[in-house]
Formats: structure tokens, C-alpha cells, sequence
């Protein structure tokens, strides 16, 4: 059972305030080692530069979306076997297929409660302490 | 004019002429975003702000929060074409209008103004709080908005919750 605690993780999206509601909701949960940017090429960049266990990444962002941010991650021979969850909208059923196809851990729907980012994680993880 | 109503919980975006989106509020926010640029608006209507911290809301219960709302807007004006870079809103509601249920409106209105500006999205129009219930109207290709008490209580949009079809039912 890991420690949310060890676990790091980066969070992406492109709004400042869901970026904030995301740290808030994983301290919840136990976490404590975030970081957040607000563009995958930011993110990318971060990520290679300071290797993460867990990106939460919102699909839908300007320039650089949440699948091309996926497809990146996965292509990298450093970084490419890092935990990626994606955090959706509803109607973004082709969304979450692509993904599954280019390598992704999880997803979660938008709007999620904490519990339900919970199960996504502890899916990847085990249970988390 | 098509005049396209919306309630709690919904929005709508529009990118043509001689369009009006109407709301009426209460305790409730709605934020109406316009792009001068692309000419695109939209507007949503929210009931809460955000979850408390720990507060294990189910998803359902998620919809009717404001980050949520502002969220589904944003990104939906941005696949219209409009810019993050371009938007400016005009903010309506969060009146506290009855005794005993708190400053629900108040939290509503004080979010409203914290998520544009940490968002870095201008103000415009600004008609928050109060005692009294608000007409909206917004014409979104326009980028104009405007705003009228009302002596009407807003509709109520909570979805009574139905009896599992199961078994018999007592009627009493």
C-alpha cells in the first residue's frame, strides 16, 4: 500500500482555480508532493526535467491538448512509462477511447467528486495510505 | 430575437446575431462571457460555489458547482474559437433573498468576482448581492448584457426524486 504522501505528482490545466481545487481535493486524500503548470508544454518540460509518479492532466486545453500532452509523455524514452490519469467532460467518449489507445492509466469525468478521483488512483496505485 | 432561456445547472454558448439568453436568479450566479474578437458569448447559471474541503459531494451533486459550471463554459467558448486571451464577463445574482438560509448568495457573488480575476478575465458589468431576485439578459453575439429586479421568486430547479418503480407503493 503506498503512501499518498511519497507519491508525486504534477497537475495540469489551464484554469488556475480547477488547478488549485485539484491540489486541494488530493491533500485531501493524503497527498503532499504537487506541483502544477498550466500548459502541457509547461508540464512537459517540468516533467522531463523533474520526473513525477502520477500526471493528472485535463484533456481540454489550448495548443497542446490532453492527448497530444499523452502521446508526448508516452513517446519519451524517460519518462514514458509515467502514471497518467485524464480528467475529461462527459461528452468526451472519443476522448477517453483515443486515450486508452495511446497508453492512458485512468480517467475521470468533470465534474469528479474526491471519491471518485480516489478510485482512479488507488486503480493505478493499489490502496493508498 | 430568439430569445433562449436557461436554468440552474445549464449553458449555452452562441456565436450568431439576434440571439438573447435569459436567466432569472436568486441566490444563484450566472456569469455571461463574451469574446469582442470572435464575437461569441455564453452564459451558465450556478447554484453553489464550490465543495467545502473534505467534502465527498457526488457527482451529480458537482454539477451545481460554480468551478464546475465556469469550467464547462470556458471550454466550450474555446472549441466556438473564442480566446481565453479576449474574454471579458459581466456577473449577475448571488442575492441573499431568504431569511435563515444563510449567505449562500453572498459566497455565490464573492466566487464569481475570485474565479474571473484569478482567471485574469476583465469585469464588465457587475450586479451582485442585494435582497432581490434578478432578470438576465444576454445577447452574446453583442457582447451586452443587462439586468432587472424581479418581484417573481426564481424557478425552483431541484428534480424531485422519484419512488424506485418496485413493489407496491402506499399512497397516503
Amino acid at each position: 500500500m503506498p503512501a499518498a504522501s511519497a507519491i508525486k505528482v504534477m497537475i495540469v490545466d489551464d484554469q488556475v482555480s480547477m488547478r488549485a481545487m485539484i491540489r486541494r481535493t488530493l491533500q485531501d486524500l493524503g497527498f503532499r508532493n504537487m506541483r502544477d503548470k498550466g500548459s502541457a508544454t509547461d508540464a512537459l518540460v517540468a516533467v522531463k526535467a523533474d520526473r513525477v509518479h502520477l500526471i493528472i492532466s485535463d484533456y481540454n486545453m489550448p495548443d497542446m491538448d490532453g492527448l497530444q500532452f499523452l502521446e508526448a509523455v508516452r513517446k519519451d524514452p524517460v519518462i514514458g512509462k509515467t502514471v497518467f490519469i485524464m480528467l475529461t467532460g462527459s461528452a468526451d467518449r472519443d476522448v477517453v477511447q483515443k486515450a486508452a489507445a495511446l497508453g492512458v492509466n485512468n480517467y475521470v469525468v468533470k465534474p469528479f467528486a474526491a471519491a471518485a478521483l480516489r478510485e482512479k488512483i488507488e486503480r493505478v496505485f493499489g490502496e493508498l495510505t | 430575437m430568439k430569445r433562449i432561456p436557461i436554468v440552474q445547472g445549464q449553458f449555452r454558448v452562441v456565436d450568431e446575431p439576434d440571439v438573447m439568453i435569459t436567466t432569472v436568479l436568486g441566490s444563484c450566479v450566472a456569469v455571461c462571457l463574451h469574446d469582442c474578437i470572435a464575437r461569441i458569448g455564453g452564459m451558465n447559471h450556478f447554484l453553489l460555489a464550490e465543495p467545502s474541503p473534505g467534502n465527498f459531494t457526488s457527482q451529480q451533486d458537482m454539477q451545481r458547482y460554480g468551478i464546475h459550471a465556469m469550467e464547462l463554459l470556458i471550454n466550450e467558448m474555446m472549441k466556438r474559437g473564442a480566446s481565453r486571451h479576449h474574454l471579458r464577463a459581466h456577473l449577475y445574482g448571488g442575492a441573499n433573498i431568504v431569511a435563515g438560509l444563510g449567505n449562500i448568495g453572498s459566497t455565490n457573488a464573492a466566487f464569481a468576482r475570485r474565479f474571473v480575476q484569478t482567471e485574469g478575465i476583465g469585469i464588465g458589468h457587475c450586479d451582485l448581492g442585494g435582497r432581490h431576485a434578478r432578470r438576465v439578459e444576454f445577447r452574446p453575439y453583442e457582447g451586452k448584457a443587462r439586468s432587472a429586479v424581479v418581484a417573481e421568486s426564481p424557478p425552483i430547479a431541484f428534480q424531485p426524486r422519484l419512488f424506485a418503480a418496485t413493489g407496491d407503493i402506499e399512497l397516503f
